[in-house]
This record gives structure tokens, sequence and C-alpha cells, in this order.
């Protein structure tokens, strides 16, 4: 089995899967608390947009994803923040009207193929290593901001309002929080795919909930999960040949599902 | 530093929302040490006033001061602490112990680069939660605790803040009558030792205690601004809840 870390492609995967799972278990766990799960999933299919945009334009896919999905989350959370419109319909919207948006795209241009389906479901294969040199800055640079923020972000998931009245800056936070989520989302198309990388924020932070641990441990657990999981799923894929996406969100699950047993 | 501009101060303050008149012509001032009550009916405009004065919400009509500035170009919120319902408002299931939601009253202390806590925080939260009695529940998880406890870790959070003007929101909301009691007997002490301003709404007339010094009666309009035993008068309570009032005195030893 160990034989798959000789090849350069896993190699990749694993190291983006890791960089992956850290990001999007920390900044799933505040999406969790704030009840907004459903906008990684929303946004997911969003940055198919951009995939879409990018395969007909020759354009790189990936910096297409990442434009398209920050453009988009900063709009969701303009209709829900500032025009007050209620968010659950606003993500509904986003997420089938943009899943048409890309398939229109590509069928009119005659190349809905399986580079496509890749991006639906995750392909290992398909990481190279300048992904991995943008996966690895994009990736410090979103932590880094969530570390900084840590505390602030931790006050307005818990209490939005009185965190206002304490003088942090609410607005530019949620503004920040949902761009990580762009960034992370568009990033992991490729190993994960846009149908899974909801769970993938979601299920590691839902999972590390069960255990009932203060909200730091919780994080840390969140993050341990999804590494497990990266590990367990890619692994399970180079034997069985199935899509990562898939059996790294299988893997998740699995965790989930023991950690019920443990309540 | 004493201040000797009231810490809030309100003028000819007016809310509409969807046409309807919620507040209208509210003038007021909370000057520095006072201990204070807006009492009056439920939806009469006591939430709304709050809503108000902590800048969650912009007024249809009239000016708010907070420490002498504009609310519009007022900074200094950690001044201000603040202590919302408490029962109704916290997620049971929200993974946070008590430590870390005192903790989240130096949040906006900290530079942003700040990565730890220092001795001088850490003492901070500590002195915080035994000023609340809650040190021993410091590592449980918020959700675990009963309603007067869950209350002591919101206040402790605000005094975390290190605020000179405490403002509470239906405080007695979901606590029992032994809690109450206790609760109010701190509020007093953190009026008269540690010298903080403190404005807290309540729908309770029953809760008005002589150590209040200034009631403020609301019901759509400021009614009156006074001292307790005169507002418990059976005119004032009948004027402010539209029955007929019998007002009798019972006073603790």
């Amino acid at each position: 089995m160990l034989e798959m870390f000789t090849y350069d492609f896993m190699v990749n995967a694993f190291w983006a899967g890791m960089i992956i799972a850290v990001v999007a278990a920390t900044a799933g766990s505040f999406m969790v608390l704030r009840r907004y799960a459903m906008m990684s999933d929303t946004l997911a299919h969003v940055a198919l947009v951009g995939v879409a945009v990018g395969i007909v334009a020759h354009q790189s896919t990936l910096w297409m994803a990442v434009i398209v999905s920050v453009l988009a989350a900063w709009l969701i959370e303009y209709l829900r923040y500032v025009q007050k419109i209620y968010s659950d319909a606003t993500m509904a919207l986003f997420l089938s009207g943009s899943l048409a948006l890309a398939v229109i795209i590509v069928s009119l241009a005659g190349s809905f193929n399986s580079t496509l389906f890749s991006y639906l479901f995750g392909n290992i294969l398909t990481v190279s290593k300048d992904d991995i040199i943008t996966i690895t800055v994009v990736g410090a640079v979103a932590m880094g901001a969530i570390v900084l923020h840590f505390e602030k972000l931790f006050f307005v998931a818990f209490d939005e309002e009185v965190a206002k009245t304490s003088g942090i800056a609410v607005g530019r936070l949620n503004f920040l929080l949902i761009t990580i989520v762009a960034l992370v989302v568009a990033l992991s198309l490729r190993i994960v795919g846009s149908l899974l990388i909801g769970a993938m924020m979601v299920i590691p932070a839902l999972t590390a909930m069960q255990y009932r641990q203060s909200f730091v441990r919780t994080v840390l657990l969140a993050n341990l999960f999804a590494l497990l999981s990266v590990l367990l799923g890619l692994s399970a894929s180079y034997i069985w040949a199935i899509p990562s996406g898939a059996s790294i969100v299988a893997a998740a699950l699995l965790f989930f599902l023991l950690s019920l047993l443990r309540r | 530093m004493t201040f000797s501009v009231p810490l809030v101060q309100t003028r000819a303050l007016g809310l509409t929302l969807n046409g309807q008149s919620i507040l209208s012509n509210i003038t007021l001032d909370i000057m520095e040490g006072e201990y204070s009550a807006i009492v009056g009916p439920n939806g009469g405009g006591k939430s709304s006033l709050l809503r108000l004065i902590l800048g969650l919400q912009k007024p249809t009509s009239g000016t708010i001061a907070l420490f002498g500035r504009p609310i519009e170009r007022f900074d200094a919120w950690h001044r201000i602490g603040y202590v919302p319902q408490n029962v109704s408002h916290i997620d049971t299931h929200f993974p946070a112990t008590v430590e870390e939601v005192v903790r989240m009253g130096r949040a906006v202390h900290r530079p942003w680069y700040a990565l730890g806590y220092g001795a001088k925080e850490r003492e901070i939260v500590t002195t915080a939660m035994e000023q609340m009695s809650i040190t021993h529940l410091m590592h449980r998880r918020i959700g675990e605790l009963s309603g007067g406890q869950r209350q002591r870790v919101l206040i402790a959070r605000a005094l975390a803040s290190q605020p000179k003007l405490l403002i509470l929101d239906e405080p007695n909301t979901g606590v029992d009558t032994h809690s109450q009691r206790e609760f109010y007997a701190l509020l007093k002490k953190l009026n008269t030792q540690s010298k903080m301003t403190i404005l807290f709404v309540t729908h309770d007339v029953g809760v008005i205690a002589d150590d209040i010094k200034n009631v403020i009666c609301i019901n759509g309009a400021l009614l009156s601004c006074t001292q307790p035993h005169e507002m418990l008068q059976c005119d004032t309570v009948t004027q402010l809840y539209g029955v007929d009032a019998h007002v009798m005195h019972h006073h603790h030893h």
C-alpha cells in the first residue's frame, strides 16, 4: 500500500488534501455554529461556473473558480447582511442557478465531458505541482486570517448581536469568513469535487461537536477527523479506483457514525 | 476618570417601524454612578430603547450621545457591557466552556497580532469569574448550567471588558426567585463598590427595590423619570400598565 507514495500524483493529492482538510475543518466549524452549513455547498456549485468558463475560455479552471466563488460569496453576504434577504432562500437560488449556468456554458461550447465530471466528484489525477503551490499559499493565508481573528470569529458565532455591541466589526468579519470559505471551496474542487466539498466542511465539525468539548478542542478535533478522512479516503480511492471526493466523504461519515455510538 | 457629562443622553428620541410609532420624544440622561431601571409593559418599547442606545438600531428622530459623544462617532464600545436576555439567547449545544465565554469580553481589547493570552489578560478574566462566583464552573460547558449560573457567566463576560456602564435586558427572565435576589444584591455591590453605572430593563415592577436611584417608566413615550418610592404609587403604575393597581410596600431586612 505504501507504494502509492512513490507516485507523484498521489503525493500531490495527499499534500493538497491535508491542507484543504485543515482549512475546511476550521472554517467549517464556524460555519456550522453560525447555521451557515449550506453556504459551502452553494459556493461549490457557484465555483462550477468558474470551472465551466475556464474550460471554455482555455484559462486556469482553479483561478476562475476562485474568482467566481469569491464574488458570489460577497454577493450572497451582501444580500443577507445588508439587504436582509432570507439567507436560505438566497443560497437555494445561487445553488441551482449556478449549476444550471455551468451546464449551459459547457454544453453550448460542446465541452460537457469527463473534465467537468471530475470537478463534480473529485479526481486525484488532476492535481498538478502548480496547483499544490497555489493551494499551499492560499491555504496558509486563509488559516493565518482565521487564527488572527479566532477570538472575534468565536464571539460572533456565539452571539452576533452582543459582539456588535462590544465594538467588533461583525460585517467585516462575516465577509472575511465567507471569503475564506469561497477560497477553500474553489481549491478543493479537484480533490473532493463540487458535490461533496460541502460535506467536507460540515461533517468533521459536526463529528467533533458530539464529543462535547470546549470550542478550541472542538476545532482541533474537527481538524483531526478531517485529516484522518483525507488519509483514509485517498488510500481507498487509490486501492479501489473510486472517485477521491466520494471516498473522503465516506470516511468522514464513518467517523461521524462512530461519534454517535460513543454518546 | 469621572464624567460630568451623562454616560447616556437621549434627546427627543423617536422610533417608527412600518408606520407604527414604537417610541416618541424620549429625553433622558443616565449619569455616572447611577443605578437605573427602565420599566414598562411588554411591547412598551423598553427593548427598542435599549437597542437604540446600543447602536443596534437607528432612531427615526432625535439624538443619542454616549460618554459625551454622538453615537455616530462613538467608538469606545468596550466601555459598555451588555448582558442580553440570558436563557432564550444561548444555544445550549454550543461547544463553549464558561472560561471561553468570559474571555470573549477581552476580544476587542487584544491587539490583532496577539495569539495567546498574557498574564494580565488571564488575571482580568479570573477576577471577573471570581466576582460572579463562577470560578468553580470555568471548565463546564455553558449549555450544562442552570439559568442563574448562565446569567452570571454573561455578566462576567461583560465585566471582563471592564466597562463603565453595564446594561442588562430583562435580567430576570428564566431565573428562579432565589437567584433573582442574589442577582440584585450583586448588581447593588457592583454599583456601590465598583462604582459601575448600571441600567437595566424589566417589565416586572415588583423587582424595583429601594436601592435603585432612578426609575424610568416607558410605555411608547417617557411617562416619568423618578425615584422608586415615587414610582410605586398607584397612579403611576395604573398609567404605566393600564390597569387599576394597588401597591403594597414590603421592605427587605
